[in-house]
Parts: C-alpha cells; sequence; structure tokens
C-alpha cells in the first residue's frame, strides 16, 4: 500500500490525538554491574520476578533474582551499550510477546520479533510468556490423533493431541527430520504448528525454513528462532515464547504441535544465566531448578475440554476443545540417557521416541529404536485401523529382536524361527521410509496389511521398499475409492479388510516391482 | 555496591539503636557525615587503604582529625571500625543510618525537579499533595532543571512520578515507534 506524505500526517495526526498523556509513576534503579549479559541493580524494590525492566536504548531485560539490596536481571538481546550508573525503569509487567493468527508463515525471534524481511506482525495481542498450566479441572484426555505421517511411529508410538512426546538421540540421528516431517504432515489438518530452534546454526535454521516452505508448510507453521550467536537469556526464553504462541490456538479450541528443538540447549543456556547469577551449581552445574525448568513448560502443552475453551474465549467458542501438542527434542552424548537432562525430560514426557546412531548407519531410517520408544498415552488416540494392524508390526520386531542374533545360522533353525526371522526383517525393511515423504493413513494401513497378512513373504528382503512402492502406486491409481474411505472413517471393518485384500492379491498376480 | 551495603547495615542498626537510646539520632547524623566527609578525601584514603599503616596509627589519625567533631562514643565506633578492619563502610553505614532515621521519623526525601522555579505558596500547595499522596512528611530538595521543559519530576527513594513535558514527550516517541 502506497501512501502519500499527506496521508502519513494525517496517520501521525490521529495517533497523537489518540495519545493519553498522563504522569508516569514508575520504579527506577541503577546499573551496579555488567558481566556476561548479567546486570545488577540498585534500588527497583518493587520488581516482581520475572518483571519486564526497560534500559536505555529500548533495551529490555527480566528480573530474575530478587535480592535484599539489588536485582540481578538477564538483557534480552546486546548488552555493550549499557554502562555502569545507567537509570532502569520497572515496566510493570511480565514479560510479553506477541501471538496471533497473523504470526503464521513468519519466521521469529525470542521476543517475537520478525526477522524473516517480511516487515511487521499485523497483531495487536501480546500474551506472558510465562503462565501456569491448566488445571486438573480444565483438562480432557488425550484421544484424538496427530499423524506424524511416519509408518514406524504412527504405527508403533502413536502420538495424540495434548500429548508431550519425547524425541530423544545422539547427534545425526534424525531427530529434527522427523520434526519436520511432522510439520510437513500437518498440511490441510488444521493443525498449527510451531517450531521452536534452540542454539542451532542459522543455517540449519534456513534449511528448515526453506525445507517447509518447499513442501508448503509454512502457511500453518510458525518458526521462533534462538540460534547460537544470540544471548543465553534468549535462548533460555524462547521455548516460553513458543509455547505462549501455541497457547493462543489451545485456548481458542483448536490444536496446535509445537517442537522444541532442542531442550538441551535451553538447559545449557539456563545453566549459563544461572551461574553468571550465581546460583549454586548442582549435578553438572546445573541450578537446582533445572527440572522445573523443563517440567512447566511441558506442563503447558495439554488438551483442555470444551467448557474451558468456552471459558477462554469469553462464549464465542462453544463445543470444542482446544489442544497443544509438543515434541520436545532431546540430544544425548554417546546414547547417554542417564545423564541428568534426558532423565527429567523423559520422566516429564507422556514417551519418548528413541533414534539409535547405529541404525541410522545400518541404513534404518527413521532411526527408530521400537524397543526402547514407548507412547504412554497415544494408544487411546490412535485411529482404529492403524491400531489395530500396527499391533502386529510391534509384535513381530520384538519377536524378531530375540531370534536376530541367531539370524545366520538360518539353515539350522526349525521352521517357526525361521519364518520369525523372515518376516522380522520384512518389518524392519518396511519401516524404512525416506525424507519429507509423509504418508496418510490408507496408505500406512495397506503397507501395514500387506505385512501382517504375510503378503512379503513371498518378497525378497531388499525388494521390500519396491514392492511397496508399487503396491501404493497401484492402490493410488487403482482404488482411489478404498483409499478415500479409509482415509475419511479410519475404521477397520470386515469390507475394508477384505477390500485391501482383495486389492493386495490382484496387485501380487498382475504387478512386478 | 550491595555486598557493601550487607556489611554496613548492622553496624548501622547497631548505631541507631544506640542513637535512639541516647536520644542523639541528630548528632550521630551529623558525626557520620563528618566521617564519612573526612574518608572521601584522597589523602586519607590512601592512608586507610595502605597495609603499612599500622592499626594503632590509622586510630591516633582517626581520632585526631576527628577531634572536636565527634564524642567519646563516636571515637569508639571509629575504634572499632578500624579494629575490624571496617572503616571503608563509613559511607554507607551513614546512608543506611539516615534511611533509618527517616523511617522512624516517618518522613521522605523527595528530590523535586522543575522546569522554573516554585513560587513559596506553589511549593507549599505541592508538597502538601505530596505528603497526601506519599502519606508520609516530605522534606523537599528542589533542582531547576530546564531540560524538563515544563511539569516536575519528582523522585521519592526509588520511585519516580515524571510529569514533565520531557517525559511524555519521551511516552510519545515511545507510542509512535
Amino acid at each position: 500500500m502506497q501512501l502519500n506524505p499527506s496521508e502519513i500526517s494525517d496517520l501521525i495526526k490521529k495517533k497523537i490525538e489518540n495519545f493519553d498523556l498522563s504522569a508516569e509513576a514508575h520504579t527506577e534503579g541503577t546499573v551496579v554491574s555488567v558481566t556476561d549479559g548479567i546486570v545488577r541493580v540498585h534500588g527497583l524494590s518493587q520488581a516482581m520476578q520475572g518483571e519486564m525492566l526497560e534500559f536505555p536504548g529500548n533495551t529490555f531485560g527480566m528480573a530474575l533474582n530478587l535480592e535484599r539490596d539489588s536485582v540481578g536481571a538477564v538483557v534480552l538481546g546486546s548488552y555493550q551499550h549499557i554502562s555502569e550508573g545507567d537509570t532502569v525503569k520497572c515496566t510493570g509487567k511480565i514479560l510479553e510477546v506477541p501471538v496471533g493468527e497473523a504470526l503464521l508463515g513468519r519466521v521469529v525471534d525470542a521476543l517475537g520479533n520478525p526477522i524473516d524481511g517480511k516487515g511487521a506482525i499485523d497483531t495487536n495481542e501480546t500474551s506472558p510468556i510465562e503462565k501456569i498450566a491448566p488445571g486438573v479441572i480444565a483438562r480432557q484426555s488425550v484421544d484424538q490423533p496427530v499423524q506424524l505421517g511416519l509408518k514406524s511411529i504412527d504405527a508403533m508410538i502413536p502420538v495424540g493431541r495434548g500429548q508431550r512426546e519425547l524425541i530423544i538421540g545422539d547427534r545425526q540421528t534424525g531427530k529434527t527430520a522427523i520434526a519436520v516431517d511432522a510439520i510437513i504432515n500437518q498440511k490441510g489438518t488444521g493443525i498449527k504448528c510451531i517450531y521452536v530452534a534452540i542454539g542451532q546454526k542459522r543455517s540449519s535454521i534456513a534449511n528448515v525454513v526453506r525445507k517447509l516452505e518447499e513442501h508448503g508448510a509454512m502457511a500453518h507453521t510458525i518458526i521462533v528462532a534462538a540460534s547460537a550467536s544470540e544471548s543465553a537469556a534468549l535462548q533460555f526464553i524462547a521455548p516460553y515464547t513458543g509455547c505462549s504462541m501455541g497457547e493462543f490456538f489451545r485456548d481458542r479450541g483448536e490444536d496446535a504441535l509445537i517442537i522444541y528443538d532442542d531442550l538441551t540447549k535451553q538447559a545449557w543456556a539456563y545453566r549459563q544465566v544461572s551461574l553468571l547469577l550465581r546460583r549454586p551449581p548442582g549435578r553438572e552445574a546445573y541450578p537446582g531448578d533445572v527440572f522445573y525448568l523443563h517440567s512447566r513448560l511441558l506442563e503447558r502443552a495439554s488438551r483442555i475440554n470444551a467448557d474451558e475453551v468456552e471459558k477462554l474465549t469469553g462464549g464465542k467458542v462453544k463445543g470444542k476443545t482446544g489442544s497443544l501438542t509438543a515434541l520436545p527434542i532431546i540430544e544425548t552424548q554417546g546414547g547417554d540417557v542417564s545423564a541428568f537432562v534426558p532423565t527429567n525430560v523423559i520422566s516429564i514426557t507422556d514417551g519418548q521416541i528413541f533414534l539409535e546412531s547405529n541404525l541410522f548407519n545400518s541404513g534404518i531410517r527413521p532411526a527408530v529404536n521400537a524397543g526402547l520408544s514407548v507412547s504412554r498415552v497415544g494408544g487411546a488416540a490412535q485411529t482404529k485401523i492403524i491400531k489395530k494392524l500396527g499391533g502386529g508390526t510391534r509384535l513381530d520386531l520384538a519377536q524378531y529382536r530375540e531370534l536376530a542374533a541367531f539370524a545366520q545360522f538360518a539353515s539350522d533353525l526349525d521352521e517357526s524361527t525361521r519364518k520369525q526371522i523372515e518376516r522380522g526383517q520384512r518389518v524392519t525393511e518396511l519401516m524404512k521410509q525416506n525424507q519429507y515423504s509423509p504418508m496418510s493413513v490408507a496408505q500406512m494401513a495397506v503397507s501395514l496389511f500387506a505385512a501382517n497378512e504375510g503378503f512379503l513373504d513371498g518378497v525378497e528382503v531388499n525388494k521390500v521398499l519396491d514392492f511397496e512402492a508399487a503396491l501404493q502406486l497401484y492402490m493410488k491409481s487403482e482404488h482411489a475409492e478404498l483409499m478415500d474411505n479409509i482415509n475419511a472413517t479410519g475404521d477397520f471393518s470386515n469390507e475394508i479388510s477384505s477390500g485391501i485384500r482383495a486389492a493386495i492379491e490382484t496387485f501380487i498376480k498382475t504387478h512386478s516391482w | 555496591m550491595s555486598e557493601l551495603a550487607t556489611l554496613a547495615r548492622p553496624y548501622a542498626a547497631a548505631v541507631f539503636k544506640r542513637a535512639k537510646e541516647t536520644d542523639s539520632t541528630e548528632k550521630w547524623s551529623q558525626h557520620l557525615a563528618f566521617m564519612s566527609a573526612v574518608l572521601i578525601n584522597e589523602d586519607i584514603s590512601v592512608v586507610v587503604d595502605n597495609p603499612n599503616v599500622t592499626k594503632q596509627g590509622l586510630t591516633a589519625l582517626m581520632l585526631d582529625i576527628c577531634q572536636g567533631q565527634i564524642d567519646s562514643e563516636g571515637e569508639n565506633f571509629l575504634k572499632l571500625l578500624i579494629h575490624n578492619n571496617r572503616l571503608a563502610l563509613v559511607s554507607a553505614i551513614a546512608g543506611l543510618f539516615e534511611v533509618y532515621k527517616a523511617d522512624d521519623e516517618g518522613y521522605v526525601d523527595v528530590e523535586v525537579s522543575t522546569a522554573y522555579a516554585f513560587s513559596e505558596e506553589a511549593q507549599r500547595d505541592f508538597v502538601a499533595t505530596l505528603e497526601k499522596m506519599l502519606s508520609k512528611k516530605v522534606h523537599i530538595t528542589e533542582i531547576v532543571d530546564k531540560s524538563l521543559i515544563g511539569g516536575v519530576l519528582v523522585r521519592a527513594g526509588d520511585q519516580v512520578i515524571d510529569g514533565s513535558i520531557r517525559g511524555q514527550l519521551q511516552q510519545m516517541q515511545k507510542a509512535l515507534q
């Protein structure tokens, strides 16, 4: 929109007319010391814990340590221009960030300022970054699925709306890949996604944004980026910022999915801030409240009932539940899940997707360890057809793991053992899936059905994926109606079962792969 | 700075209690003000910080300087501070003492900056309003500051009430950004 100068001055005039001039009363303090982004302020006797403080040069900070004569605060952003003797004002507000629909498709920093060069964000609503999680009365149990679009996860470790499912693994095991696939698969489902990047390289963040744009997934996604070059304080608050943005959708009766990539780096940033604030170090030099740091964040991911949504929207939205699903990511060092932060987050979340580097290196991607991965609440939310067909997969893989060591003596084994090993090899092969190619419920159902009913047993192990690809193509072109029906209802009836069976039998007779 | 205040607090509290007992807060206030004025002097602070100067020497020097200005209790206090190596705390103690005194007598020190000096009547009115607002007696210090353009800026401790034209312009600048 082009504005001419007179219009601009009219706009300014109107703003000045509406400007409420009043004597401003506030509490002031003086900067005593500035060390590595931590500022000690003398005075400010009225400051609240977590209150936003105003420094000169339009810089803000957050009060974290309230002591008898001074306040310890972190500066959010650059602190080079702050010096001893500067005045600091209390704002009387807890740190707030913009929230709303206008943020979708945007990349923002930890304070909600746009950093994608697409101009200002058109929203007037703000929300404090720290909020108390919904209470017991406001909640509803998890019973609707979030489809991540990955066979191995949706079949064996289902995630429900409002669940907190940890993605844990060493570096380079495909943690972010699962998260990005999950976002891409939410296209057209109405689930809004928030991807919080903490302590990552700017290039990695740019890659994620580009991949999401390529797959048309940015329209329903907000990216909150606190890269490695930003101050520890911003890396520490970024997850809370993203959570507030997600809660906006939850509280309006919509569904949202938030990914924290990753909370290990957030814990590092918080450790840095805490040590600089001279809080006593505990295990692995983390402060005493590092458990609370993550528990209060993940507790906000929840499903709330229709009454609560009605109350929060003032009666505007009726009969709809809201949910915020969280997929926190934790990076382990050398597969050590018994380190401090991984054990904490494992105990907070409702299950974990465990990724292993040796699986990844042997070509099983996503490198999900089906034995160690669990979903504690997702079963109730799983689509009926996947639940029915996926159960067998889990069993096949478990039995295969027991026997895998004997696989090389195949000729000496009895018939049933050999069969189990062969089934296991094929199911393991079938669980492989390329990045950026999420599958619909019907596609998964067909693949799982083929494995369950033994149609794969006649296929060579290294041909399983080719078989699957050809089968999917065939189903798409010849049985589109059946597939649409499965996608729409998610039910598993005799009719559907026989439909799939007939289709696969015809495919095997008439096609090659 | 905050660490100094922590160290100075018990001394200030003790001095204030003693002053209340002997009903000599005003006298003590002068004593402490004088001592801190002495210690701010560069020549003296060099001597105080010099580890070669013995405690006896320092005590003799300080008592000599303060002779006639402080009474025997004041001298005892000085000796105690030197004995405990806490002479550097005097200004912090003096500051805290004033806070306790103001608290006890129920007044606040208020610094009022105006663009133009108050008339006597206006000042009386203003003090009355402030006293009602803060519900305490007000000791006013007036400062004329042309850069405020107009209006008043009131500082009471760390509370600031900004009713100046400069402050309003700054508010407007923020709102228009």
